[in-house]
């Protein structure tokens, strides 16, 4: 379908719900930071976004921050769609974060200037040698842990988001706070540089446990900012509305 | 809408002239209970060979299932969403296989929504029945303004689907408010009293 005036491309995440709360999907090459405590399914919906790509012919690239993607694959839900010749034919690639640090020579606990732009160069060569429409890095903040000044977490996510922008990458910023926390993100500047936020949480009912999951911003389209309860299937993450009739919050 | 007072065994009768993407409301004494479920779904899983979707917050999925294996009725097309075994501590009785989903609570309504919609998801068939039993056991556990709201939106959804959908209620245990909140999003209204 041609786009209207003014209207953006859309990378549909193929999560039917999410894409309707999007208007159909996120706008091609915004740098997304989908947010939550732990537990509230990040790492699945970011995987989901990526199978749904591999399988439309997007080249799609998990970067493992935290744990090593074999590990990543053993603990992953049993999608009914997905299909393990996506990663032998190479439209789904996952690359271990730690490897990459360690081919660099980033060995001390916090990089330097220098070796931000090392890094954001690293990963832009590796998304523009493999074609990559789809990134997910999960985590950011373990990888914020490594830069630990405001000033350089904004440098890195800046010119992070410009270069995977300018090579018409969409990207998912997997990002990690505290159950408690009133911030979208644990250092107070990812949040505000990301073209959009999606919140996941646990969201307690009369000693019910809830997933939810909301949009709070997504630059370049129209979003609904309802809260929404999800699940985690074998046929991938469903959303209902959550009831406000009960609603605590 | 009135419901109309006939036999168990004209409901059947009564819900095979209905069209695809009804919903319909039936409501039944404590009596004739069994029977009802029996002549549904009988009627949907067997001889129609729809994929029934049975939402029991009334008794466990094992009840019904064993009911329904005294009966000699074919349950292998019937998928249960199980809202009470969990809650009644019988979940290790009820376990969770490909026929059977539990939901934690009664009072999770989203989450009994989105495992009707993954068995929807899931099912191969072209045709597919829901069965909410019942509307009073949901509103034990739920307030009024939540029930309605739930009715509203897991029928409105099902109704987009082309998914049949009967919800049950009994006639002792109704309230005006629970019939009125059942005949807004209802198309039709069977009233299941004794034969004859």
């Amino acid at each position: 379908m041609p786009l209207k005036m003014g209207e953006r491309d859309r990378c549909a995440t193929g999560l039917e719900g999410l894409d309707t709360i999007l208007y159909g999907g996120i706008p091609r090459s915004n740098t997304v930071l989908l947010t939550g405590s732990c537990g509230t399914g990040k790492t699945s919906l970011a995987l989901e976004f990526l199978i749904h790509g591999a399988q439309k012919g997007e080249n799609s690239l998990f970067v493992s921050v935290t744990e090593n993607s074999e590990k990543l694959l053993a603990n992953i839900i049993p999608y009914k769609f997905f299909d393990k010749s996506l990663i032998k034919s190479g439209r789904l690639v996952f690359v271990d974060l730690p490897i990459m640090y360690e081919r660099l020579g980033m060995t001390k606990a916090e990089l330097s200037m220098e070796e931000i732009d090392l890094l954001v160069a690293a990963i832009s060569d590796l998304v523009t040698e493999l074609g990559t429409k789809r990134l997910v890095i999960d985590s950011i903040t373990s990888v914020c842990y490594k830069l630990k000044t405001s000033e350089k977490i904004r440098d890195f996510i800046l010119k992070l988001g410009k270069s995977l922008s300018d090579l018409n990458c969409t990207t998912i910023l997997v990002g990690e706070v505290s159950a408690e926390s009133t911030s979208y993100s644990s250092f107070g500047v990812e949040e505000a540089i990301a073209d959009g936020i999606v919140l996941m949480a646990n969201m307690e009912r009369r000693g019910d446990l809830l997933r939810t999951l909301q949009v709070i911003k997504m630059r370049g389209t129209m979003h609904s900012r309802a809260k929404y309860v999800l699940d985690l299937t074998p046929m991938g993450v469903l959303l209902v509305p959550l009831l406000k009739g009960g609603s605590t919050a | 809408m009135t419901p109309d007072q006939i036999g168990p065994q004209k409901i059947a009768a009564e819900l095979s002239e209905m069209p695809p993407a009804s919903a319909i409301s039936l409501q039944m004494s404590v009596d004739n209970y069994l029977d009802v479920i029996r002549g549904v779904l009988d009627l949907f899983a067997n001889k129609k060979g729809m994929d029934t979707i049975y939402v029991t917050a009334t008794i466990s999925s094992e009840a019904i299932k064993r009911v329904l294996q005294a009966l000699d009725i074919d349950t292998s097309r019937i998928y249960f969403v199980d809202c009470i075994s969990h809650i009644m501590m019988g979940a290790s009785a009820a376990q969770q296989d490909d026929h059977t989903t539990l939901v934690e609570s009664p009072t999770m309504l989203e989450n009994l929504m989105l495992k009707v919609e993954y068995l929807i998801r899931r099912s191969q068939s072209k045709d597919k029945l829901v069965v909410i039993d019942s509307i009073n056991s949901l509103a034990i556990h739920n307030n009024n303004w939540i029930l309605s709201e739930f009715l509203h939106i897991l029928v409105s959804g099902l109704r987009s689907r082309e998914a049949f959908t009967i919800i049950l209620s009994v006639e002792e245990h109704s309230t005006p408010e629970i019939n009125n909140m059942v005949n807004l999003v209802c198309d039709h209204g069977i009233r299941a009293g004794k034969e004859g």
